[in-house]
């Protein structure tokens, strides 16, 4: 799925069918990418699912067992990272201990022998960008976490690289901080027009940040696209589980009434076709927490019966986490009305069969 | 905890090393600089203050001489265990993987022999018809006069006896530094060179200030090398100190090149710590305190 804007042209940065194998463990696994010169990716997946060594890779901190890596068209996957002139951002910072935060900052300047005025230009620039004023003379052991964080940003930064990735920036940061630092990050990214390559295992991060999202899950590219697209048409089970936060239903197709029937409901929707199988099958359900429909339960109403078990207020939003008769809780989201639904209120639960997702179970 | 019971502990704690310290340490040294301002004749102590020893020691060129070839061998033998240690070290951090451990012990096994011991051994490696030049004598090259009874023989025992320290002390400010730092230097586009100077040597250079100053200081005072392997030109300071307590029997002139030795020891770990700052090394990297 290549969604490269300018078609034909070879794209700014590709990563073509790289592998990376440590002993036994394939950490990646025949993985293709190709980013666009303003673009912002989010490489989204679980622990242990090979988003560091893709970053690795891609900036030469480690080699692939096979594939190649072209940036601008060239070949660099046999290039040290020196040479690559990107810029990366670390989970855990790792700012130089006995250096100042301006002697950090100008690292990456003297290390590409960048002129003295150029050098004292940018760092006014990252001191200005990243609001570090007054800390410039202070020791990495002298900061708060966030600081430290907007100087490593800025140590990626002040080169203006080619690229810049970043490993899970924002993990060691508390929610308020992070909420801040995800919307200046992207602030800078459109101001200097390089691609942005950002891990994370947060699914609220990479949505809210990036362009396009490339979901990986055991060392396998799972999905890529825009960011919309992912969330509202998951291509497969695991990306509809990772990306947003939904309830799985099991379920059965039936190919004679075009409908599927829940396994533990007495509830049926219109369905036009389950991908790949013909006849019956059965299928995993996938509905967006957000997406259900609450109705006053009536008597011959066709959704899921249902209680309100507890009511979680955030600002906007209401959560209802609702008990079924088969003992099972769903967390449905509703926009915050004038007065939230009391507990034990009986519901009928249902939702617009177009915006749910129906997969072949046991893929 | 109460806030008196801390206090307390706090005290004991405090307290043990600081008697061990006055029991060991400063009662000895005291002696040593009251005898140093004593006299003695004829193998005996003469109790009369005079500062005599210090003036010979200034005005009789021998003393001076062996102070200043003790000081050059000290050099010369530090440097050159530091700059071998960390090729060595480094090679067993970044590639001894399992055996990691074993390599570091094997580091630690001269130790387990006694000094005299290895410096036997070596007069037996290194000697007119020690092992190498016997070997050398029977496939008929010349055999190697330079290991024979002089001081590079002193230079090559005195790097035998402390290089395992060296090297252990630079193996574990290695192993304590965090190598994602070389990582992160790498990516902002530093190469080898610059990785090495520029992180690497400075987040390692209080460990190799302790590894020097472990060799330095013994090695200043070497007494037993330079009697089995120095020869007549090899005389040390610390060798001469040895020979004023034993054969000479002039222990007040000892005493006082004991205490110029000491206070000049001193004097170099105390320059030497200036350049250590704990804080700015890899121990607290990743920023904390
Ligand atoms: N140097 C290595 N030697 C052996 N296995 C490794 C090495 N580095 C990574 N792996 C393995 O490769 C897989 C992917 O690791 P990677 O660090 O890329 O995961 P990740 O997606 O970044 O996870 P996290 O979100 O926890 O950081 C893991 O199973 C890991 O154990
Ligand atoms: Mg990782």
């Amino acid at each position: 799925m290549n969604q490269s804007q300018n078609g034909a042209e070879a794209p700014y940065i590709r990563i073509a069918n790289i592998s990376r194998q440590y002993g036994q463990v394939r950490a990646l696994h025949d993985l293709s990418i190709d980013i666009d010169k303003h673009e912002f990716i989010a490489i989204l997946g679980p622990s242990g699912s090979g988003k560091s060594t893709l970053l690795r890779l891609i900036a030469g901190l480690d080699r692939p067992t096979a594939g190649r890596i072209f940036f601008d068209g060239v070949d660099v996957t046999d290039l040290p990272p020196h040479k690559r002139g990107i810029g990366m951002v670390f989970q855990e910072f790792l700012l130089f201990p006995h250096r100042t935060v301006r002697e950090n900052l100008a690292f990456p300047l003297r290390m590409t022998n960048q002129p003295p005025q150029m050098i004292l230009e940018r760092l006014d620039w990252a001191e200005a960008i990243l609001s570090l004023n007054g800390l410039m003379d202070r020791y990495p052991n002298q900061l708060s976490g966030g600081q430290q964080q907007r100087v490593a940003l800025g140590r990626g930064l002040v080169t203006h690289p080619t690229l810049l990735l970043l490993d899970e920036p924002l993990a060691n940061l508390d929610r308020e901080l992070r909420n801040e630092m995800e919307v200046e990050i992207r602030r800078y990214q459109k101001q200097l027009g390089i691609p942005f390559v950002y891990v994370t295992h947060n699914q609220e991060e990479a949505l809210s940040m990036s362009d396009r999202v490339a979901v990986i899950n055991g060392g396998k590219l799972e999905a890529l696209g825009e960011r919309q697209l992912i969330y509202d048409h998951p291509p497969t089970p695991f990306v509809a589980r990772f990306v947003g936060k939904s309830t799985r239903f099991d379920g059965a197709f039936d190919a004679a009434s075009k409908k599927v029937d829940l396994q533990r409901y007495n509830y049926s929707f219109p369905y036009e076709e389950v991908a790949e199988r013909k006849g019956n099958a059965r299928v995993e359900v996938f509905v967006k927490n957000e997406r259900f429909e609450l109705l006053p339960s009536r008597s011959g109403s066709a959704g899921i019966p249902c209680t309100v078990a507890d009511v979680v207020l955030r600002g906007p939003f209401v959560e209802y986490i609702l008990e079924t008769e088969a003992d099972e809780r769903i967390i449905a989201v509703q926009p915050k009305r004038e007065e939230p639904l009391a507990l034990g209120t009986k519901l009928s639960l249902s939702w617009n069969p177009s915006q749910c997702h129906v997969f072949p179970a046991g893929r | 905890m109460s806030e008196a019971e801390n206090r307390l502990n706090r005290r004991l704690f405090l307290h043990i090393p600081t008697v061990f310290l006055v029991i060991f340490f400063v009662l000895p040294l005291i002696a040593l600089v009251v005898l140093s301002f004593w006299q003695t004749e004829n193998y005996k102590i003469v109790r009369e203050w005079t500062a005599m020893n210090y003036v010979t020691l200034a005005t009789e060129p021998a003393y001076f001489i062996f102070f200043i070839r003790s000081l050059f061998m000290a050099i010369f033998v530090s440097v050159f265990s530091v700059v071998v240690s960390w090729p060595i070290a480094f090679f067993i951090v970044r590639h001894g993987g399992r055996y990691k451990l074993i390599l570091s012990l094997l580091l630690a096994v001269p130790f387990l022999s006694g000094e005299v011991l290895r410096l036997i051994a070596l007069q037996g490696m290194l000697g007119p018809t020690g092992l190498v030049n016997g070997v050398l004598l029977k496939l008929g090259a010349a055999p190697l006069r330079f290991i024979m009874y002089s001081n590079s023989a002193t230079f090559i025992a005195l790097v035998y006896l402390y290089l395992p320290m060296v090297v252990t002390t630079v193996y574990l400010s290695l192993l304590n530094f965090d190598f994602r730092l070389a990582s992160a230097a790498s990516a902002c586009g530093a190469n080898r060179f610059r990785i090495f100077s520029e992180i690497v040597w400075p987040l390692n250079l209080s460990g190799t200030i302790v590894g020097f100053l472990l060799c330095f200081i013994p090695t200043l005072s070497a007494a037993l090398a330079p009697r089995f392997l120095g020869g007549p030109n090899g005389v040390l300071y610390g060798m001469s100190i040895a020979q004023q307590f034993g054969e000479s029997g002039t222990w007040a002139l000892g005493a006082a090149m004991g205490v110029v030795l000491f206070l000049f020891s001193m004097l170099v770990l105390g320059v030497f710590s200036l350049g250590i700052d704990l804080r700015r090394t890899g121990f607290t990297g990743m920023g904390r305190q």
